[in-house]
């Protein structure tokens, strides 16, 4: 009896589950040159994506400082001395925020949309390249005690040619394992002539 | 001519010779006997070794596991399950385990339901390890090889996008999956009314392979049970009747037996001295 007890009690005491620590389903992307070889971009890269629909913003301007959008009223400028002004901005969504000496970066994915349109800006040239992803989007249960993560399967992606010259397809499972999805091969080569 | 008629004399007179001695050694016998002496025993058997030995096949175990049906009636898991088990010299078990399981299970936090319902069955093997094979009672360990495939349904609430927007819920029916795992078993049985024994087992599971899906993975496998592990705990307590109609058969083997002459007996040859002893004995007290 004693002994029933007592490992019962080990037993509860050793409960754990296999809830993944890393459990944020993101798409991996890695840079490369055109050569193949992995490279570091120097400046800073904005990702942002394409939304459907507009938005009421907030701009305030004063000469001799940065304009400042916002999307709901601050007060505070006004009292500054800052013009406000309203204006429609497109709904378009800011994933990645000035981000510098990046080699790789990942970018969530839509839950419901069958394709994602997204923005590259980058900080030393001011052409964008626009790159869309179809994909599928399941849910995915490890345990129910571990809650629901969104999975995606990669079709098909494309890209414009501004700094990109070519795109593909890596790995298509897009999970919380981190591995790489999509390569972005852009102009030149690392150490070469172009 | 001459020679075979020399043989023909020496037969003859070897044969004579041998006759008179056997009648006159039966007459002899005869003779005590007649004068009220018991003969004198000139062969005796030796008898080396006599050990009781188990027939092979001893007959068939069913038995019904009840602890599955009280984990149904309590928790969100349970199972029917029964067992045909094989005696070989009351030692080892070949045994086969058929079941029925089902779970549905919701999760508190998650609220994520999980449903599955399906037979299984294990194939495995017991060795009694009492070194006394002759009782009913039993201590045993063992090893099973366990096997589903069943179809199960995973539902949760509305996901939300928290970046594009949109909300929907989810609930995905018959996802189809076979699993297999394994089972070290350590258990007891004691009988408790003629063929009736009862008995518990704890046993240790391990999965070996599920089929994955893109939307889940088995939360519980009837059978196995939960898999938030790789590894499981389970035990089974059962009643179980013995086909062997609580007899064990056996039979003597291994008994040596030898016809030996009775002057080569130790018990004799001590029974000798004693007497041969007793014999100084009296002479000694004759000389005195």
């Amino acid at each position: 009896m004693i002994l029933s007890v007592a490992s019962a009690l080990i037993l509860t005491g050793c409960y754990s589950n296999n809830c993944p620590l890393e459990n944020v389903v993101l798409c991996n992307y890695k840079f490369l040159d055109a050569a193949g070889n992995p490279i570091q971009y120097t400046g800073s890269l904005t990702v942002s994506t394409l939304m459907p629909g507009y938005k009421t913003v907030y701009i305030y301007r004063k000469l001799g400082n940065v304009t400042v959008t916002k999307d709901r009223q601050d007060s505070t400028y006004i009292e500054q001395g800052y013009t406000e002004t309203i204006a429609q901005h497109r709904n378009d969504t800011i994933l990645l925020n000035n981000k510098s000496g990046a080699s790789s970066i990942s970018i969530p994915m839509s839950y419901f949309n069958g394709a994602d349109t997204l923005v590259f800006a980058y900080s030393n040239i001011s052409l964008r390249d626009t790159i869309k992803i179809q994909h599928d989007s399941y849910p995915h249960v490890e345990l129910p005690e571990c809650g629901t993560y969104r999975y995606h399967t990669l079709k098909s992606v494309a890209a414009t040619d501004a700094s990109i010259d070519h795109i593909e397809i890596a790995n298509p499972y897009v999970n919380y394992e981190g591995q790489t999805n999509i390569n972005i091969y852009f102009n030149g080569i690392v150490g070469g002539e172009e | 001519m001459m020679m075979k008629n020399i043989r023909k004399y020496i037969f003859a007179i070897a044969a004579a010779v041998l006759t008179f001695s056997n009648a006159f050694g039966q007459e002899a016998d005869e003779q005590a006997a007649y004068n009220g002496e018991t003969p004198k025993p000139t062969k005796y058997v030796e008898v080396t070794e006599q050990k009781e030995h188990l027939v092979f096949f001893q007959g068939f175990t069913l038995s019904a596991d009840l602890y599955g049906v009280g984990a149904y009636l309590v928790s969100d898991y349970g199972w029917a399950e029964g067992a045909l088990r094989l005696n070989l010299k009351n030692t080892y078990f070949p045994i086969i385990e058929v079941g029925y399981g089902k779970v549905k299970k919701l999760d508190d936090n998650t609220q994520i339901e999980y449903k599955a319902q399906a037979p299984y069955a294990r194939i495995g093997f017991d060795m009694n390890m009492l070194k006394n094979k002759f009782q009913d009672n039993r201590l045993y360990v063992g090893f099973r090889y366990g096997m589903s495939k069943f179809k199960y349904d995973m539902s949760g609430p509305a996901m939300t996008d928290p970046i594009w927007g949109g909300s929907a819920a989810f609930n995905i029916k018959d996802i189809d999956c076979t699993s297999q795992w394994g089972e070290f078993v350590f258990g007891a049985e004691v009988r408790i009314w003629r063929n009736f024994h009862m008995g518990w087992s704890v046993r240790y599971k391990m999965e070996f392979s599920s089929t994955k899906s893109d939307y889940a993975k088995p939360s519980c496998i009837p059978g196995y049970g939960y898999t938030t592990t790789s590894s499981n705990w389970g035990g089974t307590y059962n009643l179980i009747f013995d086909l062997n109609w609580g007899k064990k058969k056996s039979h003597k083997r291994g008994v040596s037996v030898e016809i030996r002459d009775i002057n080569d007996s130790p018990v004799e040859q001590t029974d000798n001295k004693e007497s041969e002893g007793s014999e100084e004995l009296e002479e000694e007290e004759i000389t005195e």
